[in-house]
């Protein structure tokens, strides 16, 4: 069913940042020769590692202070453009929620203009505009036709909503109405309500600690007058990244820049949120009346520009960062049937975001999976990755880079996400170059240095039930039992 | 491994694909040719990146399953990935994902799909791993004691303790008295819970055959290597006999159907659906989009009535929407959902008067010329935007083929669209949203069991 409160769905969730995979690198030494015997598809490839789509990546900063992403990408006649602000919820400065409400608040009005009539603009063109808030930044798109007959239109309202944004009362009050929907529907979700005790255990005092979206009790005070304050400031033309993808010559993007920014409050990017403090270590449970019990495990992780990224980014592909054929995925899931998924991430952020493993398991068998998966995070912490493990997961990130970029929709997500970052336009085969390079003991070193198999926040939600033990391991059979008949 | 697609076609333009005089431009080359088995393959070059997308279609969903045996097709889907012939299990996957591949499966009450997007010079590796497990799949019963297991979960983690997924599934089990749509494409737990190894080799060995699958092949590729490719790994997969799949019909008019659920959720809700013929089994095409643009009308967008009225105008919900799927293999369902605005103090009675007060709307009254041109540059616009997505576009050529309609009609979308006149429009929601046809379910919280029902 399509979810009911589906405006709500555009409102924050915690930004997984966009991981991008890099670039090309040979492949490391192969060891499929096993696998290459049996397939004749995999004898024939020729060990390189694949090419990817040309981007002719464009930087350049507006007059007003925006910094600018573009890639011409001629073959459809559309465009596509991210607005970035470092304007998430970590802003809220004290009043959880102004940040996501500002977002849900653009496009209900602007001078001589109502909701409806924003829509049916948008909606008249075929254009699709998008909003969300996150901990560290907000979005606004827009995807339309790049014809000028769409084209200019679609601009022209996109810039309306983004600079002159009226905040009216009706909408204010129907809205904040919608999220404290939204908060009932929380109740009903045992893995929510984990992860906004896992923010509020880790972060304690800084502001990723409170949800994105607020509170009951933060969410109905906020006025007007905050909004309209927020996003003077917050909106301002150098708080933003510009990405923009499509069929469209350097001239036209310069002029859309130049056009968007110059609609937008004028003001400096604000400064950055500073690094948390650890948390304590330690459980929590949230009693829950559901069939499955959920756990997140924990730690702080790294902020963005950490110089072990690499390092941990592949670490972690290994342990659980590529749904199957991770550890966590091998021992929890296939040898034991105990869960429907497992995974692992660093999700790497202004400050340093979390490092969480996340799974949900029958009532009666999650203190026994629980222990196994602190003893399988202990394990690898301590031997680091084995050779094979390394030698595949690069090869997996080689191969899987011309996928990164093949999509209009995911080269405006890998600029959004370089250009908020501060990073290279170089970044996509800088971080496949490194990754390439990268040896075990170089892996488990900063695995070990990051993490602390000791110093775990662990919070489950579910309903407290006898505990059973775990069933035994079994590994693939070792010989495969007779064929189907056909 | 998801139950995936309960196929909301959300907007109009789910599928379509493109009238091409409207648009710059120009269109792929699509292909369509079938090997000597009966396997039948369409290849759409789009040669915009490196990759390429290889679907492969069964016609085998849980629509085709029956009481007792449900979740076959879904636990079937689960353990094509526990060893064929050349590989034991896992292996397979665990070679697409050292070439960097994505990979994975879902299942629908029409479809079993599986999927692999990759580097393009690589797609001969993702053909011959498909054709393998389509020809020799192991089923061993110590992989599938493992992997129930897994499927409960899945249940638990999706259906059961998810109050929204669960009163769904009730209320299609409802709303669809006649068909095997009324089946949950995950199985009733009890069924997980006596599944037998043996069914699953039964319903490989009766459906999983060339001559009933579609391959579908979108990316940075030429037809004759792909052609080539297909031969080479497909082409000595014997021809089998299918068991003819009769079409899901259902009652045109059961009679009004009403159940109350009482689940652990905070807010009420309500959904609603008119049993309603899709493309396959409609009496002329013309309702079918006549339909669409109904569900267009009311949810198409921020700007459609549902959101303008019922939300915005008279807040009498915090959320409401209309679907319907007209590409299914047989009959299908109108829906509409909604969530009564609790802060004013709406309740779901005067939500439920509310939908239909929009659907007597419709009758009464034809839309307005900017209602329908909006709906038509959403169309055309959509046409586009899919194309940026080797992954859609495969899509909708494998689910069309695979309920027994042509990817052609992709074409001929917008001109059938624009055919509909408001009479068609009027004439197509007297005709169905009536209250014979009508299924509604009441969702309330568990605590609210024993007050007064009508609060």
């Amino acid at each position: 069913m399509k979810t009911e409160h589906r405006r709500l769905g555009l409102l924050g969730l915690i930004l997984s940042s966009a991981l991008a995979l890099g670039a090309c690198a040979s492949l490391s030494a192969p060891t499929l020769s096993g696998d290459a015997a049996k397939l004749q598809s995999l004898a024939e490839l020729d060990g390189q590692a694949p090419t990817r789509r040309t981007l002719e990546i464009q930087t350049w900063t507006t007059p007003q202070g925006a910094k600018v992403l573009f890639a011409p990408a001629h073959e459809l006649p559309m465009f596509d453009l991210r607005l970035t602000f470092a304007a998430g919820s970590s802003q809220d400065n004290g009043v959880p929620g102004l940040a996501t409400l500002t977002n849900a608040m653009l496009n209900e009005g602007v001078p001589g203009k109502d909701v409806g009539t924003i829509a049916a603009g948008f909606e008249g063109l075929g254009a699709e505009f998008g909003n969300g808030a996150y901990r560290d930044m907000a979005v606004a798109s827009l995807r339309s036709l790049s014809a000028r007959e769409q084209r200019d239109p679609a601009l022209a309202l996109f810039a309306e909503v983004l600079g002159k944004p009226t905040f009216p009362e009706d909408s204010l009050a129907r809205i904040k109405n919608q999220l404290l929907a939204g908060f009932e529907f929380q109740k009903q979700n045992p893995g929510k309500l984990a992860s906004l005790k896992l923010f509020e255990r880790l972060y304690g005092q800084h502001p990723y600690a409170h949800p994105s979206d607020g509170t009951a009790q933060s969410i109905p005070a906020i006025s007007r007058q905050q909004l309209q304050a927020f996003h003077a400031r917050a909106y301002a033309a150098g708080n933003t990244v510009i990405a923009l993808v499509g069929d469209l010559s350097r001239s036209e993007a310069e002029a859309i820049a130049n056009q968007v920014s110059a609609a937008l409050p004028q003001g400096p990017a604000l400064p950055r949120i500073a690094q948390p403090q650890a948390p304590k270590p330690g459980a929590s449970h949230i009693e829950f009346p559901s069939n499955q019990t959920h756990l997140l495990i924990a730690q702080l992780g790294i902020d963005r520009r950490d110089p072990d990224y690499a390092a941990l980014y592949l670490g972690n592909q290994i342990l659980g960062g590529s749904s199957f054929g991770t550890r966590l995925m091998t021992e929890v899931r296939e040898k034991r049937g105990l869960t429907y998924g497992v995974y692992s991430g660093f999700s790497a952020m202004q400050a340093r975001g979390p490092f969480m493993i996340n799974l949900q398991t029958r009532a009666e068998l999650s203190q026994g999976t629980l222990a196994l998966v602190k003893q399988l995070l202990a394990d690898y912490l301590r031997e680091g990755p084995t050779q094979q493990e390394l030698d595949n997961a690069k090869r997996q990130l080689a191969g899987s880079f011309p996928l990164s970029t093949a999509s209009n929709a995911d080269i405006v997500g890998q600029l959004a996400s370089m250009g908020f970052y501060d990073l290279p336009l170089s970044y996509l085969d800088d971080f496949m170059r490194d990754v390439q390079a990268l040896s075990i003991e170089q892996v488990k070193t900063a695995m070990a240095k990051h993490l602390d198999p000791e110093a775990l926040v662990v919070v489950s939600a579910g309903p407290t039930v006898a505990q059973k033990e775990l069933p035994p391991p079994t590994d693939r059979p070792a010989e495969l039992p007779s064929t189907v008949p056909h | 491994m998801i139950v995936s697609a309960r196929r909301t076609l959300g907007l109009i333009m789910g599928v379509l694909c493109l009238p091409l005089a409207a648009l710059a431009a120009a269109p792929q080359p699509t292909h369509e040719f079938t090997l000597d088995n009966g396997l039948k393959v369409i290849v759409r070059e789009d040669h915009r990146a490196p990759v390429v997308v290889s679907q492969l279609w069964y016609k085998v969903g849980s629509s085709y399953e029956t009481p007792g045996s449900t979740g076959l097709s879904h636990a079937l889907e689960h353990m094509m990935f526990k060893g064929s012939r050349k590989f034991g299990p896992g292996e397979a996957s665990r070679i697409l994902r050292e070439l960097g591949a994505e990979e994975n499966a879902f299942t629908s009450d029409d479809y079993t799909a599986y999927y692999q997007v990759l580097a393009s010079d690589r797609l001969g590796v993702a053909l011959e791993l498909e054709a393998d497990r389509l020809a020799s799949l192991q089923l061993p019963a110590d992989e599938f004691a493992k992997e129930i297991e897994v499927i409960k979960e899945e249940r638990r983690l999706r259906t059961d303790d998810r109050p929204s997924s669960l009163a769904f599934e009730r209320f299609k089990a409802m709303a669809y008295p006649a068909s095997g749509y009324g089946i949950p494409t995950i199985g009733w737990m009890a069924d997980l819970d006596r599944m037998h190894i043996d069914e699953l080799r039964a319903w490989y060995r009766k459906w999983y055959a060339p001559n009933n699958a579609t391959l579908v092949v979108v990316g940075d590729v030429g037809v004759d290597e792909v052609k080539t490719q297909v031969q080479r790994y497909f082409g000595d997969i014997p021809r089998r006999e299918v068991p003819t799949a009769k079409l899901p019909l259902e009652l045109g008019a059961a009679g009004e159907r009403r159940t109350t659920l009482y689940l652990k959720t905070q807010l009420p809700s309500l959904l609603m659906g008119f049993n309603v013929p899709g493309l396959a089994t409609a009496e002329t095409p013309r309702q079918v989009y006549a339909l669409r643009l109904a569900a267009a009308l009311l949810d198409g967008g921020y700007s459609a009535r549902l959101s303008t009225r019922l939300e915005r105008g008279e807040e009498l919900v915090s959320g409401a929407s209309a679907w319907y799927n007209a590409f299914t293999r047989g009959d299908s369902l109108f829906v509409l959902t909604a969530t009564p605005n609790v802060q004013k103090g709406r309740t779901l009675e005067q939500a439920e008067a509310g939908l239909w007060r929009e659907l007597e709307e419709l009758k009464k009254t034809p839309p307005s010329a900017a209602e329908l041109a909006r709906v038509r540059a959403q169309v055309i616009a959509g046409l586009v935007f899919e194309r940026d997505s080797i992954t859609s576009q495969a899509t909708s050529i494998g689910q069309l083929e695979t309920v027994g309609l042509s990817w052609q009609l992709i074409d001929q979308e917008l001109a059938e669209l624009e055919a509909v006149t408001p009479a068609d429009i009027q004439q197509a929601a007297r005709t169905f949203f009536v209250r014979d046809r009508l299924s509604v379910a009441h969702v309330l919280p568990e605590e609210s069991r024993n007050e007064e029902s009508r609060p």
